[in-house]
């Protein structure tokens, strides 16, 4: 893989996506270039001051644009992410990527993306990438509430993709989980990304199915490039492992899965 | 031109800049982003004489101006270290000078580990962490004199290559401190190590981190990290690294005029990895404005008088 880049990049676009969410669009094409599903950038203000976010957050590369714009999907957690939520068309933020490992998708299956909350981003890029290849991919996506969802509208533009939607409330497509009532009739790759109970339970139904399961996994990151060890998971031989470097993309088999 | 250059250690630092230990790895993470033989060099994640696994997440969390957190100092071990990182460091620095940063439960940990690196080419010499509990009562090392001039002396008798001393800022006198460094035969200091510190997530009603405490590292720092830097470089005449929240070149040069031969730069690494290159191009501006020529006529070059 190409190393990564550090640049400062101009915001393109920012739409309101759904209650405290954003889609912002970035030109970075240094970053672009070679950035694949899976990936993710760190993004921060740089050292000019230190309110939040002081540190970079990681963010999963939501999509490649045309004109080497990178999309994010960026939702409100806490001050930082307030402050990234909050720029401008014309505002610079300092991007590093891309980084990690990207999902590893086979051409003889086809996908299915289980996503829960911002776990969307990541599939928004695989989807809007399958439309270049031969992969038949479809995104499932849950959210606690419909006010949550992220604007259906913009997934079919970035990706082609009707999204089946689920939330916990009923207010908005399907009522229930994610991984409630699927049909999975063709052996598909499963790609799953969001909280941990949710990820949890995209193991325990994989394994069930006899089916590939790979997650991208969220942990509070320092550097991203494997320097600080701040962002670790456990792994299936009981080891601490990075998720900067040796994901954040993991075969589900990998992981430790705690009961 | 402005001349960076600093002797110390017994070799010229090409730059007053190291990376600090623990936000460089083994400096292979670094290569792609950072241009490391063009700065003074850097200070290795620490190396304990067995491998160690590290804490729980969350590890690391923002705080106002900086960062807490709580790695638990994982590291492969000495004899993966020497096996998988040294040879990278040996091969790719040559400019640039490499301290390995050394950590262990007891002085005869130390002691193994420093004894197991001594005879290895790839690196000028050690920075000691006395931030390290020690088993044998309980106590830090940084925290315990008779411990520390101990931990000092015992290394001294074992290896002729650098000894710096990385100090802890949680005792009432560092000045203390770093005269029984001194005394016990280091060859320099670096001051500070992070502070102690901790966050609650009021929401759930539990520790942030993962292991209840951290170390609170960053620009919220600053100022303890200078002041302490200018009250061990008064108590001692070897050289001292001045470390705490640095961001910038005006950063560096008030560590440099408290008394500072050298700095590191750690966290602010993460926000932008430009920043040890940015650090020197705005010390060297500084110099050529104020016609300073040598950074070593800088050094300790702090005017406190009644009257401004």
């Amino acid at each position: 893989m190409d190393p990564p880049v550090r640049s400062w990049a101009r915001v393109f676009e920012v739409r309101r996506a759904a209650d405290d969410t954003y889609w912002i669009e970035l030109d970075c094409p240094d970053v672009a270039t070679d950035a694949k599903p899976g990936q993710f950038v760190m993004l921060g203000t740089g050292l000019g001051d230190v309110a939040a976010p002081f540190l970079p957050r990681p963010f999963s590369i939501g999509a490649r644009q045309a004109h080497g714009r990178l999309g994010f999907l960026v939702r409100v957690f806490g001050a930082g992410t307030r402050r990234l939520s909050e720029v401008s068309p014309g505002d610079e933020l300092l991007v590093l990527g891309p980084l990690g490992r990207p999902f590893r998708l086979p051409e003889d299956r086809s996908i299915v993306c289980l996503a829960g909350g911002v776990g969307l981003a990541p599939f928004l890029f695989v989807g809007a990438e399958a439309r270049t290849g031969d992969h038949q991919v479809r995104i499932v996506y849950g959210e606690r509430s419909g006010d949550r969802v992220f604007d259906p509208e913009l997934i079919r533009r970035i990706t082609g993709i009707e999204p089946e939607l689920r939330t916990e409330d009923g207010s908005v497509g399907r009522r229930g989980l994610v991984i409630d009532d699927l049909d999975l009739g063709d052996q598909p790759q499963l790609l799953a990304c969001g909280p941990d109970p949710m990820l949890r339970a995209c193991f325990d139904l994989a394994r069930r199915r006899g089916l590939p399961l790979q997650v991208s996994v969220e942990e509070h990151m320092g550097c991203g490039v494997g320097t600080c060890q701040g962002c670790v998971v456990l792994s299936s031989g009981g080891e601490w492992i990075k998720s900067c470097t040796e994901g954040p993309v993991f075969d589900a088999r990998e992981l430790a899965w705690q009961t | 031109m402005a001349d960076l250059s600093q002797h110390l250690l017994g070799v010229s630092f090409q730059s007053p800049v190291l990376l600090a230990s623990g936000t460089c790895g083994y400096g292979e993470e670094y290569a792609d982003l950072i241009p490391l033989e063009e700065i003074g060099g850097l200070v290795t994640k620490a190396v304990s004489l067995e491998p160690r696994a590290g804490n729980p997440p969350h590890r690391v969390a923002e705080t106002p101006g900086g960062m807490i957190n709580a790695i638990g100092l994982q590291n492969v071990g000495l004899d993966r270290f020497r096996a998988e990182k040294l040879p990278w460091l040996r091969a790719n620095l040559r400019a640039a000078q490499v301290l390995i940063n050394v950590v262990g439960h007891s002085a005869e940990e130390y002691g193994a580990v420093v004894a197991g690196l001594d005879s290895d080419d790839g690196f000028l010499g050690y920075e000691i962490n006395v931030s390290c509990p020690n088993v044998n009562d309980g106590t830090l090392f940084g925290v315990d004199q008779r411990a520390l001039s101990g931990l000092v002396a015992g290394l001294r008798a074992i290896t002729e290559r650098p000894l710096v001393v990385k100090l802890t800022p949680n005792v009432p006198d560092i000045g203390v401190y770093a005269r029984i460094c001194e005394e016990a035969g280091a060859d320099g200091l670096s001051t500070i190590n992070t502070f102690p510190g901790m966050l609650i997530d009021v929401e759930k009603r539990r520790p942030v981190i993962g292991n209840v405490s951290g170390g609170v590292s960053g620009p919220a720092i600053l100022p303890m990290g200078v002041y302490l830097t200018w009250r061990a470089a008064a108590a001692v005449s070897i050289p001292v690294i001045g470390i705490g929240g640095i961001r910038s070149g005006s950063d560096a040069l008030q560590y440099v005029l408290a008394g500072a031969s050298m700095v590191q730069v750690g966290t602010a690494l993460f926000v932008d990895p430009s920043a040890p290159i940015q650090i020197q191009a705005d010390v060297t501006e500084y110099m050529e404005r104020h016609g300073f020529a040598r950074l070593a006529d800088l050094v300790g070059a702090l005017t406190i008088s009644d009257r401004p």
